[in-house]
């Protein structure tokens, strides 16, 4: 019954789209300056729709009807409410459709805030952006159908993936899909306006606050998969420079190119092609990043079910959106005059650039170069965190400089450096780095100059926002991004640094000893659970400088729908460290594989990721309250 | 100002070199887990495993180091016997030398069209 209701509303979408096409087509032979109110009532009933289909198939995820194939593989009568509603979007054929709705929802809003602006830029907008709509629709429909049936119907699901029962991950895709399906639309735009010839300060301006929505989003879905990661993968880490990790991260590069550069063309008129460049990019690295990790050529830690008819439809689909915006993109170039000084924060918003793309071209090479060695030379290669690393960080340590220089120059031309002030600054950071390494009594070379260049960038940008503070300013933005973002780095620098890590192998009962610790196995308990078994042991740490005392349950969880083994890590989170044990039993003795971590400054990692999206959202905020 | 600054920067990385060279000894461990991928998980090292495949590298890392063989000396080991997928830092040879050097080709590039870019607009 609800797989019948859910196929019509889809179909019906895809009418929609079809419609909303031809009366948009039909629209130029109009010649009234504001778009009829036709497409709005279309548009307003493609957006019900699709919401509507996806509530279907929430309901049916939530009364577990497993008559419909999607159900009755992820999911479960026995799971909690709100896995059984995050499972919604937990597979292949939920996500895809909440990719689709996504860009339904931005092409309903993107139409409605862009009153402003020039018709034709707008209804070709709404044109190529149900172009996109029904191209995935097609896939949805045709290839995978949320819908589909199974018969005869199955008594019960065959469950969701243990490790991926939870919060963070539950709201890890639709956050990232706001952003970077969000992308779409200034994909659109873009496109659109190099047909129209809209362009410049009012280009920018139609597209600047959907570009912060998606980049707002986009850092907060990344944080939150990576939250995931440090508690449920059980191996202590937050970034692994997984494949599927840095598909999410390079749309994120690219936005934040644009997010800059944007601003170049607002203020100035200048860079419009470029502007353009990045607007197609995302959207572009965004469907490759879906592409790469769901026709499974790449080895990671993601596990979508695998099928190539997949990949190919995305691949054809990527294909053409490439050869189009190419096509376009070089029949409208035009060689531009330009007036920058380079002294300018014109130019430091290139240089900002500059780097991104330096970032996106390291990330997106080192993840697809194994595939190319693969199918070229049948030569497997690992490009993992070493490479990254080796590759990146020294540059971000230049980076930071420019970061907080920047917002110090002045638009057009700047006049003077205030060369005092910046040595001011680099030596406080130094002493500071200098107490720093004395106090954690450890060192590694590279890390001095990240948390020198890191600590420059906090400082810098706290001066600005003790200025803003006196002159009043309330839009403080910028100033929070990037103080966030100084704040990252540093405290990835001190957390990858001072972190302790111990591996071991402990039989019941037994103590060990090393630095200021000791680690007693105390007990061990078998317990039954709702939908799981679980050893779990307890484990006596102990400070001996501080003579503190702490117990953590690390657990080996036995889930019966589906039959999987996870190990549970145990974490005792505070200000300013956490702890952190997992256990894994070893084969054929009595003993526990037991690794023990000590993990400074993590929450404040979170933390500080929170704050650069803040910074986006207030920004988005300020802008909201300048319209109106 | 500048002479304090430089003095405290080699001060500072003198300082660092010192210790650096005192950890030259002792090789860690937990270090080379971490850049070994365990073949038959998903995407996890060695050091992130709790495979019997990962137990078990963890003991032959072990055994090479109490042999008192050289970090590099261990990963060739493996690369021998498992191929170079083991390893998560490519190695520097013909098939990977575009990975290593192409996003430095790119950085000297970007660098230079802004600097090219600058130098057009400012004659205008």
């Amino acid at each position: 019954m609800l797989s019948n209701f859910g196929n019509t509303l889809l179909f019906l979408n895809l009418l929609l789209g079809v419609l909303i096409i031809y009366f948009s087509v039909g629209e130029f032979q109009n010649s009234k300056i504001t778009i009829s109110k036709k497409i709005y009532q279309l548009c307003l009933f493609q957006i019900t729709f699709v919401i509507i289909s996806f509530l279907t198939l929430i309901t049916a995820f939530i009364i577990s009807d497993f008559s419909i194939i999607t159900v009755y593989q992820n999911s479960h009568s026995l799971k909690p409410l709100l896995y059984k509603i995050s499972g919604t979007w937990g597979n292949h054929e939920g996500s895809l459709l909440l990719w689709v709705i996504i860009l339904t929802i931005f092409s309903f809003f993107f139409l409605i805030y862009s009153k402003n602006h020039q018709k034709n830029y707008r209804i070709i907008s709404l044109i190529i952006q149900n172009i996109l709509i029904l191209g995935f629709l097609f896939f949805l429909i045709f290839n995978s159908n949320p819908f589909s049936i199974i018969a005869p119907t199955p008594k019960e699901g065959l469950g969701l993936n243990p490790i991926l029962q939870d919060p963070a991950l539950a709201i890890h895709p639709p956050l990232l899909y706001i952003g970077f399906v969000g992308s779409s639309i200034y994909f659109s735009a873009a496109m659109s306006s190099l047909i129209t010839n809209y362009s410049g300060k009012l280009f920018a301006q139609s597209i600047k606050n959907w570009v912060l929505i998606s980049w707002s989003f986009q850092t907060l879905g990344i944080l939150a998969g990576s939250i995931w990661a440090y508690y449920e993968l059980g191996w202590g880490g937050f970034w692994f420079w997984d494949p599927v990790e840095n598909a999410s991260l390079l749309p994120w590069f690219a936005m934040s190119a644009l997010l800059h550069s944007i601003m170049v063309l607002e203020k100035r008129n200048q860079l419009y092609f470029w502007v353009i460049i990045l607007c197609l990019l995302t959207f572009i690295l965004s469907v490759t990043g879906t592409f790469l990790v769901r026709s499974g050529i790449l080895n990671s830690v993601h596990t979508f079910a695998n099928d190539p008819s997949r990949g190919l439809y995305i691949l054809i689909f990527l294909s053409l959106m490439i050869f189009a915006s190419v096509f376009l993109f070089f029949n409208k170039f035009k060689n531009s005059n330009y007036g920058f000084y380079s002294n300018s924060r014109e130019t430091f918003i290139l240089i900002n650039n500059w780097f991104m793309i330096f970032y996106l071209i390291t990330i997106l090479l080192g993840t697809i170069y194994p595939i190319f060695t693969e199918v070229l030379t049948d030569y497997k290669v690992s490009v993992g965190p070493p490479f990254y690393n080796t590759v990146i960080i020294p540059i971000v340590v230049l980076f930071l400089f420019f970061m907080s220089i920047g917002p110090r120059i002045k638009w057009i031309k700047n006049k003077s450096y205030n060369l005092n002030l910046l040595f001011k600054i680099l030596l406080a950071s130094i002493l500071i780095n200098f107490l720093i390494t004395y106090f954690f009594n450890s060192y590694s070379f590279l890390s001095n100059f990240i948390i020198i260049s890191a600590l420059f960038l906090i400082i810098s940008s706290l001066l600005d926002l003790n200025k803003s503070f006196k002159k009043k300013e309330i839009n403080s933005s910028r100033v929070t991004s990037h103080l966030a973002f100084g704040f990252l780095i540093l405290f990835i620098g001190l957390n990858h640094n001072f972190s302790l890590e111990e591996d071991f192998n402990l039989k019941l009962g037994e103590k060990k000893k090393f630095d200021n610790y000791s680690i007693e196995f105390t007990d061990l308990k078998l317990k039954d659970f709702e939908n799981y078994k679980a050893v779990i042991g307890k484990f006596q740490i102990n400070n001996l400088k501080k003579n503190l005392n702490q117990f953590l349950y690390p657990e080996i969880r036995i889930y019966d729908n589906p039959k999987t083994i996870t190990y549970e890590a145990s974490i005792r989170s505070s200000f300013l460290k956490d702890y952190y044990i997992t256990m894994s039993n070893v084969d054929r003795s009595d003993y526990y594989n037991i690794k023990f971590q000590k993990k400074p400054f993590m929450m404040w990692i979170w933390i500080s990721a929170i704050f650069i999206s803040l910074g986006g959202f207030l920004r988005l905020f300020h802008n909201a309250k300048k319209n109106y | 100002m500048r002479i304090i600054i430089t003095l405290l920067i080699l001060f500072n990385l003198s300082f660092v070199q010192s210790v650096a060279q005192a950890e030259k000894f002792s090789i860690n461990p937990n270090k080379i887990f971490k850049n070994l991928r365990c073949l038959i998980c998903q995407g996890q090292s060695v050091g992130d495993s709790n495979s019997e495949f990962a137990q078990t590298i963890k003991l032959v890392v072990k055994d090479q180091i109490k042999e008192g063989k050289s970090e590099k000396e261990i990963y060739e080991f493996l690369i021998e016997k498992y191929g170079e997928w083991i390893v998560y830092k490519p190695l520097f040879n013909k098939v990977n030398f575009l990975l290593w050097l192409f996003p430095y080709l790119v950085f000297v590039a970007g660098g230079t069209i802004i600097i090219l870019f600058l130098k057009k607009s400012n004659n205008h």
